[in-house]
């Protein structure tokens, strides 16, 4: 993006896709590290986090870690009993909805914590999501973020608890704040060793049909994607070999009842590769 | 008992820090605000290979009965010796008798066996600070998820004495609570002299 006529390109391109693709809102924001340069779409829009808010709790596991209050080699007893931000009444994951059914055998033993924060992010596993963030806390977790300085993302509470889905109380992020959450875990925030383990999980994502696929094969990308019925996400930070990297999310709220979401948002990533470096992708 | 010999200790003259999260003796309350001392006596357990190794009972290995997370207390979770009440092969003989009822395997938990008062989990005292409780969350191929499944085994529990107290299920148990009691054991050559 090394000028304005290239934002407005990239504008006019994000815009021409959504509204080709009946996309009901979306947002895109992007940080160049090359230049510095910052492009943000609809980027303080509030968006439902759906799976996007395992990365704030990834940030504060690790910041824990740096702090010496958890240990990543430690045991953590798998249950598959949560209790509800609402009323506290218990519930209980779906394992054949879970990105990571697996781990649902573990029930009654004990996993390590690192590789339950592996689970979390690889796979996108509910059942270690809820378990890490059981463990962390969602007070820790909120005060993690605030010290990271990222604003725009609300941890409020674990993944499919229905009843506070019923009762509108959601996670919640920007494009803007998953900038920032990126920029965070890229930066100095953590310690070196936390730093290059967080990128590493990122970067062993499964989940591959957005971002990356929007980009040429050598580029690399330490992502997470976010999908719920209404909403189709994917955030991270793109490295590529010949210049520094660039974080870039995006966000969509989607007609359900339309196929075609992850498209939209790999599109996107297409349109925001060839804005930031001049270059078509493949 | 098969496998190695445990030492017995006096939780009475194990080191301050010890005796600060293991509480030797002292009176607790449990959740009803019944007031009882919780053991003196524990097995010291110098591995978890010597714990693997050992059988309280003959499908009952020491290892299962002492599995905690991260939620136990720093040194009690990390170093050797670990202490477990003596009471503990009373537990594992009772879980054979259930698992002979049952006519199936009998799964415990993680934080399901023994953990000590200064486990987070045991904000009220609990049994389980005496290793005299079990959480059982799998018995054979049945995972205790359900009223349906608890009520079962809790039934067959009951059934094998009036010691046995099970916890009625409520909404959300993925176990079933059994135990037998504030029951501490003092191995025959020791004393219980102050």
């Amino acid at each position: 993006m090394a000028a304005i006529d290239h934002t407005e390109a990239l504008r006019e391109a994000v815009e021409a896709i959504t509204e080709k693709s009946g996309t009901k809102a979306c947002a895109v924001a992007v940080h160049d590290f090359q230049d510095g340069i910052r492009f943000s779409l609809h980027g303080e829009r509030v968006f439902h986090a759906a799976s996007t808010i395992k990365v704030a709790i990834l940030l504060a596991l690790f910041r824990g870690i740096d702090e010496g209050r958890f240990r990543a080699g430690d045991p953590l007893h798998v249950r598959n009993r949560f209790l509800s931000a609402i009323g506290r009444t218990p519930f209980r994951l779906d394992g054949n909805s879970d990105g990571y059914p697996q781990l649902y055998k573990l029930v009654g033993r004990t996993a390590k914590i690192s590789d339950l924060a592996e689970s979390m992010i690889i796979w996108s596993s509910n059942l270690a999501t809820n378990l890490l963030l059981d463990y962390i806390g969602t007070e820790y977790a909120a005060q993690v973020l605030q010290e990271a300085g990222v604003r725009g993302i609300e941890l409020r509470r674990g993944v499919q608890d229905e009843k506070a889905y019923e009762h509108g109380l959601n996670n919640e992020t920007t494009a803007e704040g998953l900038v920032q959450i990126f920029a965070a875990l890229r930066g100095d925030f953590l310690s070196r060793a936390s730093r290059e383990r967080v990128i590493h999980i990122l970067l062993e994502q499964k989940f591959t049909s957005m971002i990356p696929a929007g980009l040429p094969l050598h580029a690399t990308v330490a992502h997470k994607t976010g999908e719920i019925s209404t909403a189709c996400h994917d955030a991270g930070i793109v490295y590529l070999p010949e210049r520094e990297p660039y974080i870039v999310a995006v966000l969509t709220e989607v007609d359900p009842s339309r196929n075609g979401h992850r498209e939209t948002v790999r599109k996107i990533s297409e349109a925001v590769y060839q804005a930031v470096t001049g270059k078509r992708s493949r | 008992m098969s496998g190695a010999a445990f030492k017995v200790v006096d939780g009475y003259t194990l080191p301050d820090e010890h005796r600060a999260l293991l509480q030797p003796g002292e009176e607790v309350e449990d959740e009803s605000g019944n007031v009882h001392h919780l053991p003196s006596f524990f097995y010291s357990i110098q591995s978890w290979r010597e714990a693997h190794e050992t059988r309280l009972a003959p499908h009952f290995k020491l290892a299962e009965l002492m599995i905690v997370d991260c939620r136990e207390a720093d040194l009690l979770l990390r170093e050797f010796p670990h202490y477990v009440p003596c009471a503990v092969s009373l537990l594992a003989g009772f879980l054979e008798g259930f698992r002979r009822a049952t006519d199936a395997p009998v799964f415990i938990s993680a934080n399901g066996g023994y953990r000590s008062p200064a486990h987070q989990r045991n904000c009220a005292k609990s049994a389980h600070c005496w290793a005299t409780a079990a959480d059982v969350y799998r018995v054979g191929d049945t995972y205790l998820e359900d009223e349906k499944s608890i009520a079962r085994y809790a039934d067959v529990a009951q059934s094998l004495g009036v010691q046995v107290f099970v916890r009625p299920y409520s909404d959300g148990d993925d176990h079933l609570h059994i135990d037998l009691g504030f029951v501490t054991v003092t191995p025959r050559d020791c004393s219980e002299a102050r």
